[in-house]
């Protein structure tokens, strides 16, 4: 494994398990309407963490409801199915109101893939601040290590997050950008009491 | 003296942890340090075993 920090890349020559498989064919679906960064946990596990998930986190751009439909046809040729609803125009109000959906492939609904758009800005900087992962297969986008392990240790918290955290500072630590990490950590403390101030109204 | 096979199989032991929380951040700090210290082809397939045996065909 290969992380070069100036070309925002990681070369990984690995062998591709169920979940990489899975995940590499959905985004191929995606891309093809619309930029995706995959975030939280299944970066950690693409980078070798040693667990399973029953899902992927993938953010998508906002796009308009014709295009979803488009891309949402284009998955269902691919044999992958919503597992929130058979309607598109359903499944695109979900979406568009900020609730995350869910799509997975063949008839069982393990492993799944989380699809949302971003909901603030914090979220939508994360297609300025992502790399590249080139796989034997082709490339993969996800969250830059710093916005993981920000998102891992101080949103999200329990023990899983911070073993993801930890696997992946453990990996790079002397390429991290903890500054960064620092930054981001203000974020999201930020967007925490924003969202307590709303509960409270 | 040793092949170099036999070095490359040569056991590298992991310090175990006085609770559950040390024990497993001392496993995940250990596996990273196998990724490091092995080819991504190595560690990937025994990531494979351990991932394919948990998802259906």
């Amino acid at each position: 494994m290969k992380y070069d920090k100036d070309k925002r890349e990681i070369v990984l020559g690995k062998e591709l398990n169920k979940i990489d498989r899975f995940t590499f064919d959905f985004v191929k679906v995606v891309e093809k309407y619309v930029d995706y960064v995959i975030i939280s946990g299944y970066v950690s596990i693409l980078l070798g963490r040693a667990r399973a998930t029953e899902d992927v986190d993938i953010f998508i751009k906002r796009i308009s409801k014709e295009k979803f439909i488009e891309m949402h046809n284009d998955l269902i040729e691919n044999d992958f199915w919503c597992l929130n609803s058979n309607n598109v125009n359903t499944i695109f109000n979900y979406i568009d109101e900020g609730v995350a959906i869910r799509f997975a492939r063949g008839k069982i609904p393990l492993p799944n893939i989380e699809v949302k758009f971003p909901k603030d800005e914090l979220d939508k900087n994360v297609f300025n601040d992502f790399l590249v992962v080139k796989i034997p297969v082709g490339e993969m986008n996800i969250s830059s290590l710093e916005r993981h392990i920000a998102f891992k240790k101080y949103f999200l918290g329990d023990d899983k997050d911070n073993e993801d955290a930890l696997h992946v500072e453990e990996l790079f630590r002397e390429d991290i950008d903890y500054e960064k990490v620092k930054k981001l950590r203000e974020l999201i403390k930020i967007r925490q009491n924003e969202i307590r101030r709303k509960q409270k109204l | 003296m040793k092949s170099e096979e036999n070095k490359n199989s040569e056991k590298v032991f992991m310090k175990p942890g006085k609770t559950n929380r040390e024990d497993r951040d001392n496993f995940i700090k250990y596996w990273a340090n196998f990724i490091k210290t092995h080819s991504d082809k190595e560690w990937s397939s025994q990531q494979r075993v351990l991932i394919d045996a948990q998802i259906p065909e």
